[in-house]
């Protein structure tokens, strides 16, 4: 037997098929790419819009939710740190929060920071990865594991642990922590009658059972859900890629609510109704004094907001992983350290 | 995964529309993701494989203002890229090679030129092969393994380690004829 041929037999012999893990390569590669995208020069259009969409996000969470739910008459403030202090610098923790029907665990999809300084301007938005590395996560259930991804957080210790985490590795304190439940933006969004969006091409997910024409459309509610969750026919399962799209929508929906608001205030009230539910805040809103925060807000406009991804890199030990530039990411996390 | 749109393309087309739009770079994995799984799987297991992947098409993709646009075929560029990546795990590697000679296959193990005599198969080779294996040097195996494992023309390697193909056939020689004094030199075939 020849010895290119047995050396080839070995090489057989040796071979795996790859497992469907290998997809998690193809993630770190999506990232990378949106990475380059978004630091590309020329590109700060895109950051503009992204800056933009995260104004609304953010509006959508902190202002229009609360202050339509507070109706009626303002009582003095609460027990809650927002409440107590509504014209004060806040940091507030978003969580979009992917619980699946068949899954048992909730899952943190989408993880932003947001510092709102005390004059409601220059308010700053930064995404966490969900891959993220962080020393030892301090809670129960989940201390003494060593390096975990910051997604381990929610899954094992709920937001609270998130929130925990978080102010380790920043050395910031958030006054509210916000989880969004991805389900509840079905009902939010047939509340609304359906929101518009604009697609550059046209998107065909048979995976997400997800299939919309170029251009303006109108999408409901289980249109838009397959819209923010859809993985791999848009961006290409990355996950910057995807937060982005989903904050992108959550500016629609804000611009469909304010519409709604003035023309058709009992589906704006429907609205409402779902939207409270599918928001979950830690400390608990105390609705009556969310209305005296909600009021500083209003000289905020989307051009206020400044979007942004923390600074990472590849994990040195897993380049699966992303690890924190330290150097960056003190730039980053100074202006919520009041 | 791959759109219709991107599978009429060649990889140079689509490396080349990735510089505009980088996720479209994403379809040049869709294509060699697997292949050159399977490839680095057998140089360093399942495990290693993964991240050696997850590592090329990064480098790649970090790389692809450099392509040579006038070569249709990426795989070569990509092979060269892993190829690199899995010099890291040189030490691993070897190791991997060294257990499997350990790890007798049929019977007991006689010297190479009794089983060689006897007409070897290639699992009861197995042990005297991946000794040999586990002592070339890199640069020769990395050639012998880019042809007999990753089907790789000469002109290919050349391309793949960026070095002449004289160099290409030089190595392979000298790789080879180890792999035969190991065997036992008795294998008749001779390959120019």
């Amino acid at each position: 037997m020849d010895d290119l041929e047995l050396i080839r037999d070995l090489g057989r012999e040796l071979e795996h098929e790859p497992a469907p893990s290998l997809l998690r390569q193809r993630e770190r590669l999506m990232d990378a790419a949106a990475a380059g995208w978004r630091r590309g020069p020329g590109r700060w259009t895109l950051f503009g819009a992204v800056a933009a969409v995260a104004a609304a996000a953010v509006t959508a969470v902190a202002i229009v939710v609360p202050a339509a739910l507070t109706g009626g008459d303002a009582r003095p403030a609460g027990m809650d740190i927002t409440a107590r202090n509504p014209g004060n610098a806040l940091n507030l923790l978003v969580i979009g929060s992917d619980t699946r029907p068949r899954v048992n665990e909730a899952r943190s999809d989408t993880i932003v920071m947001v510092h709102v300084p005390a004059d409601r301007k220059n308010i700053r938005a930064v995404s966490v990865p969900r891959d993220l590395l962080v020393d030892d996560i301090p809670c129960r259930g989940v201390r003494g594991k060593g390096r975990a991804p910051i997604n381990t957080s929610f899954s094992l210790g709920g937001a609270a642990c998130t929130r925990m985490a978080l102010e380790s590795l920043t050395k910031a304190r958030f006054d509210q922590t916000v989880v969004v439940d991805f389900n509840g933006f079905k009902g939010m969004v047939d509340a609304l009658g359906g929101v518009d969006i604009t697609l550059p091409q046209a998107v065909s997910d048979p995976a997400a059972k997800l299939k919309l024409p170029r251009g303006k459309q109108r999408l409901d509610g289980t249109q838009a859900l397959a819209y923010v969750r859809a993985r791999r026919s848009l961006g290409g399962g990355s996950d910057i890629v995807r937060v982005r799209r989903q904050l992108q929508f959550m500016e629609a929906l804000t611009q469909r609510a304010r519409e709604q608001q003035r023309r058709n205030p009992v589906r704006f009230g429907r609205f409402l109704t779902v939207a409270a539910g599918s928001v979950e805040a830690t400390p608990r809103w105390d609705l009556r004094s969310l209305r005296a925060l909600a009021g500083t807000f209003r000289d905020t406009g989307a051009e206020d907001v400044e979007f942004a991804m923390l600074p990472v890199r590849a994990a040195p030990e897993d380049s699966n992983r992303l690890a924190l530039d330290p150097a960056a990411a003190e730039r980053t996390f100074a202006p919520f350290r009041r | 995964m791959t759109t219709p749109t991107t599978a009429q393309q060649c990889d140079a087309d689509l490396i080349e529309s990735s510089l505009a739009d980088p996720e479209a770079f994403a379809a040049l994995f869709d294509r060699y993701a697997a292949m050159l799984f399977r490839y680095v799987s057998r140089r360093l297991g399942p495990e290693a494989a993964e991240d050696v992947v997850g590592e090329t098409f990064l480098a790649a993709f970090s790389g692809r203002r450099r392509y040579d646009l006038a070569q249709r075929d990426a795989r070569p560029w990509l092979f060269g890229i892993a190829t690199k990546q899995v010099a890291r795990h040189h030490r691993a590697e070897a190791a991997r090679y060294r257990a499997l000679r350990r790890t007798p296959v049929d019977g007991p193990v006689e010297g190479p030129a009794d089983r060689v005599a006897a007409g070897v198969t290639a699992s009861a080779s197995r042990p005297v092969l991946a000794e040999a294996l586990a002592g070339l040097p890199r640069r020769d195996l990395d050639v012998l393994l880019l042809v007999a494992w990753g089907d790789l023309a000469y002109e290919e390697v050349a391309r793949a380690l960026d070095i002449p193909v004289g160099t290409v056939r030089s190595r392979l020689n000298r790789a080879r004829r180890k792999v035969r004094a190991a065997l036992g030199d008795t294998d008749p075939t001779e390959e120019a």
